[in-house]
């Protein structure tokens, strides 16, 4: 009789729960903001998500050989982060940027922190920031090439500017929802993205109430401090990567508290910095900057919504 | 508002739920260890050559919580020598030979009691021991109870076996709710003085319709028993979750259960129980669940306890090799290193995995998720349990570890369950409770040390 395998307990496991299955399933959640992307930006955005993704995987293979760690770009979180900068920058930014970024976000932010599970701030995000401030190139505008578009400004800046422009230069509600407008690859469609959040809460990746605190945060605050105008504040939601930021980056998990209660103080803080960003800073746009600034403070919200347990008892 | 306890789905299973158990042919041997019993060891009292029979006591007990150990087949004792058992520690077991006849040992007769102290005795003779799993032996939890400090008020039935495949209380319960009543009817009136007016409830999963059908028939018009629905979901057979959904107490880590009001037996141990009370028979033999993605036919079986696993896999045969074998359900059995080991009191069932599904997943890096901590059912921060073992500071290390709550852990392997990452957060809880325990110690000692 050949020899038994000994282990402790549990001697059965989760089917289907694997970190490659959770990252599968957030490409795939993703897919839909990058077809929608490369429809409403053409090809370009093609070959921006195809060098951001590519060069991400290449960064970890290469950054694991170099060190003599297992590799690890099997677990497809490199692949998540590559994809999920591509679609914050729009076909504007040049490909050579792009590969900086993506080595960028997977070096220096995950690799060198200690590899997956191990970072502190949002990979994505991270090099979001990092090619603003130092490419300035994010911010660039592309322009829809499947239909006239009359503006240069994206969406946000011309929400900036004040009731009287907003209302004559910023796109209406129904563009802003299905992304006829400047701005980075995957920010622009919100009818994709939701999408994508369906999917994740449906496939349990997710809890509801993580993005949607988020949103609802900065639409109460654009709702009850510019003037009561739900249209407004609906724009604002709309335009920008308040959704893309919501649905992909608030809810990464490491970079965010491990329970219910520590992802909503989490997501209302990141929306609360978005709106003073969008509103008081120098920047129109200030999704990345708060989450990156709440990612900071994770273990602090831990620390004070930590579960608890059953009668309190310790 | 009673918070509603977190817990899984998991599959359940159940294959062998409509199995009626069989009886297996009288085995040519069986192996008896000594320590069936979560105490001391158990001590023989027969020789090599002795003749036995079916119920005659073969070893004392000794020592604290020790039970006795009977034979569970007629014949001879061929050999008493030391075996390694899955825990790793060894032990003496007792080899019978059968000589195939089965005979009864004159000294089983209805054991004679009247009062409280002689029923407790009684018990006690008849080996019986908690066949829920933990195999603490049963006059012992019952003695707790009479502890004028507690005053308990329930008497929990274990029925829920919400371990996935096991049916084996499931089968005992249709086939002998009577037991189960004149189980509860001793109680009521040996231990009257201590259980008073205590309400009995039988806990049992609502996945198991026709043992509910059953049991409503046996207690209809007795009050004081209640049959208490659980949704099927694990870990509901857990003490300390059956303790917070059947009463809403909260059972604290380290304090003896019947501190609770709360007394908790399992439904098959009670019917062995009445089974012996009734009869003179000692726990002889039990239903063992026989399933696994490796067995042909999934089986209930009655054995004599002491077969070895060979044998009952013989009757219900093997798909593939056997990769792993586990006594016990799948969330919290032992895996064993032979299939020539024998059952035991508490073998409730015998799992056998194919090689593939014998070993899971490597574990990876701890992504945050957060599963482990919405899974707990006593709510403990496990990922973070998982991080704080490595702080290096001993006082800042047990000071973080308790403020996770990993000393309410009930081990109910949910944690590593879910983990995407596969990561063995139970065994880091149990270390992080050893570590906590051993930094008590220490800290006692060092306040002793001042004084």
């Amino acid at each position: 009789m050949s020899k038994l395998h000994i282990s402790s307990t549990p001697h059965i496991h989760q089917k289907g729960s694997s970190t490659r299955n959770i990252m599968l399933d957030v490409v795939i959640a993703m897919l839909p903001a990058t077809i929608a992307g490369i429809v409403i930006f053409g090809i370009s955005a093609l070959w921006t998500v195809l060098t951001c993704v590519i060069s991400a995987v290449v960064a970890e293979y290469v950054f694991n050989l170099c060190v003599g760690k297992k590799q690890t770009i099997g677990d497809l979180s490199a692949v998540v982060t590559g994809l999920l900068l591509a679609l914050n920058v729009s076909t504007a930014v040049p490909l050579w940027q792009c590969v900086v970024g993506s080595v960028f976000a997977i070096v220096v932010v995950k690799c060198l922190f200690g590899g997956i599970g191990k970072n502190i701030v949002n990979p994505a995000i991270t090099a979001r920031v990092f090619m603003l401030l130092t490419f300035g190139a994010v911010g660039a505008v592309a322009l829809p090439t499947v239909v006239e578009i009359t503006t240069g400004a994206t969406p946000l800046a011309a929400l900036n500017q004040g009731a009287e422009i907003a209302a004559a230069e910023a796109p209406s509600l129904m563009d802003l929802f299905l992304g006829l407008h400047g701005g980075a690859i995957g920010e622009t469609c919100a009818a994709a993205l939701l999408l994508g959040f369906v999917y994740l809460v449906v496939r349990k990746v997710i809890k509801w109430y993580v993005p949607v605190s988020f949103v609802a945060t900065t639409f109460l605050c654009y709702f009850l401090f510019c003037g009561f105008d739900a249209y407004f504040a609906l724009q604002h939601v709309l335009a920008g990567g308040l959704l893309l930021g919501a649905i992909f980056m608030a809810t990464d998990y490491v970079t965010t508290p491990n329970t219910g209660s520590g992802r909503v103080v989490f997501c209302i803080g990141a929306g609360l910095l978005t709106f003073a960003i969008r509103q008081f800073g120098m920047f129109p746009e200030g999704v990345s900057i708060a989450i990156l600034t709440m990612n900071l403070l994770t273990p602090f919200i831990c620390d004070f919504t930590k579960k608890k347990t059953l009668g309190g008892v310790r | 508002m009673k918070k509603d306890i977190s817990s899984l789905h998991v599959p359940h299973n159940k294959h062998t739920a409509a199995c009626v158990p069989q009886r297996i042919e009288i085995p040519a041997e069986v192996i008896l260890p000594m320590n069936m019993h979560s105490g001391h060891d158990a001590e023989p009292i027969v020789k090599v050559g002795d003749h036995v029979k079916v119920g005659q006591l073969i070893a004392r007990e000794e020592g604290r919580f020790s039970s006795p150990v009977h034979a569970t087949i007629s014949g001879t004792v061929v050999e008493i020598a030391p075996m390694a058992t899955a825990s790793g520690k060894e032990t003496l077991a007792i080899r019978i030979e059968s000589d195939g006849k089965m005979e009864v040992c004159e000294t089983v007769k209805a054991p004679e009691f009247s009062d409280c102290d002689s029923f407790l005795q009684a018990v006690r003779d008849g080996g019986i021991v908690g066949l829920g799993g933990a195999a603490f032996p049963t006059w012992a939890k019952f003695n707790e109870a009479t502890n004028p400090d507690y005053k308990v008020d329930t008497v929990l039935i274990n029925a829920a076996e919400c371990e996935p495949y096991i049916t084996s209380d499931h089968r005992m319960m249709l086939a002998h709710p009577e037991l189960i009543a004149d189980g509860i009817e001793y109680l009521r009136k040996y231990m009257n003085q201590y259980l008073g007016n205590a309400t009995y409830k039988i806990c049992i999963e609502t996945n198991k319709a026709d043992a509910i059908e059953v049991l409503k028939k046996t207690f209809a018009g007795k009050d004081y028993v209640v049959i208490h629905e659980l949704k099927t979901i694990y870990p509901q057979g857990a003490k300390q979750v059956m303790l917070y959904n059947a009463t809403g107490r909260v059972a604290v880590a380290g304090k003896r259960f019947p501190s609770f009001g709360a007394l908790i037996i399992n439904v098959s141990s009670l019917a062995k129980m009445a089974e012996y009370l009734n009869t003179g028979m000692p726990l002889v033999e039990r239903i063992v669940t026989v399933d696994g993605p490796a067995v042909e036919k999934p089986m209930n079986l009655i054995a004599p306890i002491g077969t070895r696993i060979s044998e009952l896999l013989k009757l219900t045969g093997l798909k593939s090799q056997p990769g792993k074998v586990v006594v016990g359900g799948p969330m919290n059995g032992t895996a064993i290193c032979s299939v020539d080991d024998p059952i035991v009191k508490v073998s409730n069932a015998v799992l056998v995995f194919d090689e593939k599904s014998a070993v899971l997943p490597e574990a990876s890096a701890c992504i945050n998720c957060g599963r482990c901590i919405e899974k707990c059912p006593v709510g403990i921060s496990v990922a973070d349990v998982d991080r704080y073992m490595h702080v290096e500071n001993p006082d800042r290390k047990a000071k973080l570890l308790i403020k996770t709550g990993v000393r309410q852990c009930v081990d109910c392997a949910c944690c590593s369950y879910v983990c995407p990452a596969n990561r063995p957060l139970l065994q880091i809880n149990w270390e992080a409770k050893a570590y906590l325990k051993k930094y008590a110690a220490a800290q006692k000692e060092k306040e002793g040390g001042k004084q």
